[in-house]
């Protein structure tokens, strides 16, 4: 028990140590824009995280989450120009709406498998990001349609989500992403965790256990499209302009994803990591090269992708992972099973 | 009153009659064997008791209540467990953490989840295994550890699909002594099984399927002699009058 204790440790050291960094980072990077490179990466953290949770944990790939991505965004700015509605409750109100809509979604694709599964989910995303690309209104509330919606300036003033400079967008969007992966670390570690991964490897074994799969992945696919609106909305308020290209596209799902899969899905971690290292390096080549060669971007992700499907198909944390939990040569087996299961 | 009453089902897969009519009952505590010709329809009357498919006809009774055409976790739920043909593990867990998911059937959390699993895997002594991904066990390590996941859950009948197939005879030899120790748990076992000295060895009664219709049930020495199941086993030639 005494040896994996500290290996434990140092398995919980080095996040606590990247959020020390995180958190003073504000005072050391100088310049508008590393801020804004910065936020970028934590909101696609935080996006890829709350699409692991029903992703990563069922093993089933949605293309999808980009339409739960608009409502959130769409809905909190709605509320805010037609109501005056705050868009901190708005992006609750959006969360509840993308709940209902990934719950209405999820239960017919949850019946296919595999690539019938992505298909069905990015055809109800694409239907709904052309109903509002051609929609000017709806119901007397204006939606502009592909022409998009500014979202009203209100100048500083944080009870509206608006704030002068970048810092404060940049600690809002950290503490929902500490708040997604506290929820996936519970998750993780609870009934339902368990659940969604016995379902991943083998469904109808964990339905001769007493699972009943339908109503665990619909809760995970609740749960991630309540988080994914979230983040919509954040979205729509650091850059106060929503379309629906921008806001509910196919390529915000593909980011989505293809961060959590090179990071490494069904882990806490592993989408951070996708996100930490694939967003600056579509930032850089799109700020670099990005003029004369539109989508470069594009295509380094579909390369990151490739590589990492071919040599680390579990993704770039497992090695990490397998580094701070192997004993060292010599005591390998020596520990009880307890110790030993414990540091996973 | 018996466990479980299995009135008249029936399953057709396209034109193929899977079972035909078919009628048991297992008692409390005992242990029935189940044989018959692949293709007999064994595993198709598991699956519809298990809940897997409904039956087309008939009616399944545990306890009493009518159970037929459940679903698999509502079944489980009414302490009805099952191993599979081609054993299932959840490949990319550790054993414990196979087991736990059979623990987390009860109430209670992620603790109590735990101890239940630990101490299933201590019953069918895979304790030193416990931190062991499944992908990587041996088929019958793999077998054992879909029966420790069942106990997890507590069953009052265990339906064990072929737990000794492919097994080398030490292995067989465990695995009887585990399910001997089952039923001395007060569990009720219901085992399709193809190896003779298994089911002979084990079962209190047992029951031979062919194509879909029972044709005997009995003791296990009565059953082995009789001229139908010889000759459903063996063909016509080779059952001589008067080999009993």
């Amino acid at each position: 028990m005494t040896q994996p204790a500290s290996r434990n440790g140092l398995l919980y050291a080095a996040p606590a140590a990247a959020l020390l960094l995180l958190l003073f980072l504000p005072a050391v990077v100088r310049g508008d824009y590393y801020l804004h490179v910065l936020v970028g990466i934590l909101f696609f953290a935080y996006m890829a995280s709350a699409w692991n949770i029903v992703c990563g944990y069922t093993g089933q790939l949605s293309l999808g989450h980009s339409a739960l991505c608009g409502i959130g965004g769409y809905i909190s700015t709605l509320l805010l120009i037609n109501l005056g509605l705050s868009p901190w409750l708005g992006m609750l109100v959006g969360g509840v709406c993308a709940t209902i809509v990934g719950i209405l979604i999820g239960y017919p694709c949850f019946r296919l498998r595999g690539p019938y599964f992505t298909l069905t989910t990015i055809a109800f995303a694409e239907i709904l990001r052309i109903w509002a690309e051609n929609t000017e209104e709806i119901l007397g509330i204006e939606l502009r349609g592909a022409q998009g919606i500014s979202v009203p300036l209100k100048g500083h003033h944080p009870l509206f989500f608006q704030f002068e400079g970048k810092v404060a967008y940049f600690y809002v969007i950290l503490a929902m992403l500490l708040m997604v992966l506290a929820v996936t670390f519970w998750m993780e570690r609870s009934r339902m965790g368990f659940y969604l991964k016995a379902i991943r490897a083998d469904q109808d074994a964990a339905e001769a256990l007493g699972i009943n799969s339908t109503r665990y992945l619909l809760s995970a696919m609740a749960l991630s499209s309540f988080l994914t609106a979230l983040g919509g909305s954040f979205y729509a308020q650091y850059f106060r302009y929503i379309n629906p290209e921008r806001n509910m596209g196919l390529d915000l799902s593909i980011e989505f994803a293809l961060m959590g899969i090179v990071g490494g899905q069904g882990t806490v971690l592993g989408p951070v990591l996708g996100a930490f290292l694939l967003t600056p390096a579509g930032e850089i080549s799109r700020a670099t090269l990005g003029g004369r060669f539109p989508g470069l971007h594009l295509a380094i992700y579909g390369l990151v992708l490739v590589l990492a499907v071919m040599f680390l198909p579990k993704g770039l944390i497992q090695p990490i992972r397998q580094c701070l939990r192997r004993p060292p040569a010599g005591e390998a087996g020596t520990g009880t099973p307890e110790a030993r299961s414990a540091a996973s | 009153m018996a466990l479980l009453e299995v009135q008249a089902i029936g399953k057709t897969f396209g034109g193929l009659q899977a079972v035909k009519d078919l009628s048991f009952t297992v008692e409390p505590g005992e242990i029935l064997g189940i044989i018959g010709p692949n293709g007999a329809g064994k595993t198709t009357a598991f699956n519809m008791i298990a809940g897997f498919f409904p039956p087309d006809s008939g009616s399944i009774r545990f306890k009493g209540e009518d159970i037929t055409g459940r679903r698999p976790w509502d079944i489980s739920h009414r302490k009805i467990a099952r191993t599979f043909q081609l054993s299932k593990p959840f490949g990319d867990l550790s054993v414990l953490e196979n087991a736990m998911v059979g623990g987390f059937h009860h109430q209670g959390g992620r603790g109590a989840a735990r101890r239940k699993a630990e101490e299933m895997l201590a019953f069918v002594g895979m304790t030193p295994q416990a931190a062991v991904e499944a992908n990587n066990l041996t088929a019958t390590d793999r077998k054992r550890l879909e029966l420790a996941r069942c106990l997890a859950t507590d069953p009052e009948l265990l339906l064990l699909d072929e737990v000794v197939a492919g097994a080398t005879p030490t292995e067989a030899g465990v695995m009887m002594e585990l399910i001997r120790k089952v039923r001395a748990g007060g569990v009720t076992i219901i085992m399709v099984e193809h190896v003779m000295r298994v089911i002979m060895g084990l079962s209190d009664r047992v029951l031979v399927l062919h194509h879909g219709e029972t044709i005997a049930v009995g003791a296990p020495q009565v059953v082995s002699k009789d001229p139908t199941v010889l000759k459903a086993y063996l063909g016509e030639r080779h059952v001589q009058p008067g080999n009993s």
